[in-house]
């Protein structure tokens, strides 16, 4: 590999790197959802916390991004809403890791 | 409860301010779907091309701030409590590029005043670590969400009194930016309103091309943008841009 290759490769790998990163933060933000006047990443953390405790309670309180205690009436309706936005999110996030591949 | 967002621009010598509202309107109209009120002055105000349905107050710009050496104005952004006509209000730089209704969510919560604390640089050189410049971090007053209650008149009271006696609080708080910044003035309202205790802000960061990245292209979905001899693309991403001399062509 001469030095001009080296630098090529480089570059491209720096160029996939911060493409990533930037569609890893555009995935982060649009996973912030508003629910009873609160905000919720709609992570995997999240998800796994309202699932587990849906599983055991009717209502219960969680926390939001702020730390306050927010209670979930309805934690059926709020869990789709964590699913459908995170999926959505990691959706987008996957077709964009495509190009990647291909570069 | 109306919801709508407010807008700063004013022309200087150096750039022309109106032709990034416009494009700034448009996104906003397109993917947040809000009414729009643009504080302005006249002489901009005659330079806009007709935007449909939009809010305009007509105010006399102040003078005095620069940046690098240029007209830089900004100072007004103290009265968008008095300015806006909404009971929930973004209030965001006309740079503020919304390619995405992610905005929307924050006039959605009980929070009575929302300013970003973070950053995210999109050429990855993470430019803004502005920590050691002050003894407080600095805010970023480039979008806030408030709502007119007490506490948010209360913050805006406070910026105006801190733009009066700006250069004691610069030497109070130690900033080394010594012109008028918006993003200091709001840190250091919120420090004194919350009696030194931490704010609530907004989750996430504000998307950023720094000035080094030279934009090439100011598309319907993203932007593109050069650095380093390297071409990249930003793509369904709100934005902040620093860079503005695409809209002076």
């Amino acid at each position: 590999m001469t030095v001009g290759e080296l630098k090529q490769k480089a570059d491209l790998s720096y160029d996939i790197s911060v493409a990533k990163k930037n569609a890893l933060e555009r995935s982060e933000s649009r996973q912030i959802i508003a629910h009873n006047e609160h905000l919720f990443k709609a992570d995997a953390q999240t998800i796994c916390l309202v699932k587990t405790l849906s599983e055991h309670k009717e209502t219960f309180f969680v926390l939001d991004t702020n730390n306050n205690p927010c209670e979930i009436k309805e934690p059926a309706e709020f869990l789709n809403k964590l699913i459908e936005r995170n999926q959505e999110t990691l959706n987008a996030y996957s077709q964009i890791h495509e190009t990647f591949k291909r570069r | 409860m109306s919801t709508g967002v407010l807008l700063y621009c004013s022309n200087t010598p150096t750039y022309d301010y109106h032709r990034i509202t416009e494009r700034c309107v448009e996104l906003i109209k397109k993917n947040l779907k809000l009414e729009i009120t643009i504080v302005t002055d006249a002489e901009t105000f005659k330079k806009f091309k007709p935007l449909g349905m939009i809010n305009y107050k007509l105010i006399e710009p102040e003078l005095g701030n620069k940046r690098n050496g240029e007209q830089w104005n900004q100072l007004e952004r103290a009265y968008a409590y008095d300015h806006s006509p909404y009971d929930t209000t973004i209030l965001m730089d006309c740079d503020y590029f919304c390619y995405t209704d992610n905005l929307l969510t924050y006039t959605n919560i009980d929070n009575d005043f929302l300013i970003h604390d973070k950053i995210h640089d999109l050429t990855g050189k993470d430019v803004y670590n502005f920590r050691k410049d002050s003894i407080i971090p600095m805010l970023w007053a480039t979008v806030i969400v408030f709502k007119k209650t007490h506490r948010a008149k209360r913050i805006f009271d406070m910026v105006k009194y801190i733009k009066q006696h700006y250069q004691y609080f610069c030497d109070l708080y130690r900033i080394s930016f010594r012109n008028f910044r918006n993003d200091y003035a709001f840190s250091i309202a919120i420090n004194q309103v919350n009696g030194n205790t931490q704010q609530i802000f907004l989750p996430g960061k504000i998307p950023t091309l720094p000035a080094l990245a030279k934009i090439l292209e100011v598309k319907d979905t993203g932007i593109v943008f050069e650095y380093d001899d390297k071409i990249n693309e930003i793509e369904n991403q709100d934005v902040h841009l620093i860079s503005k001399e695409i809209f002076n062509v």
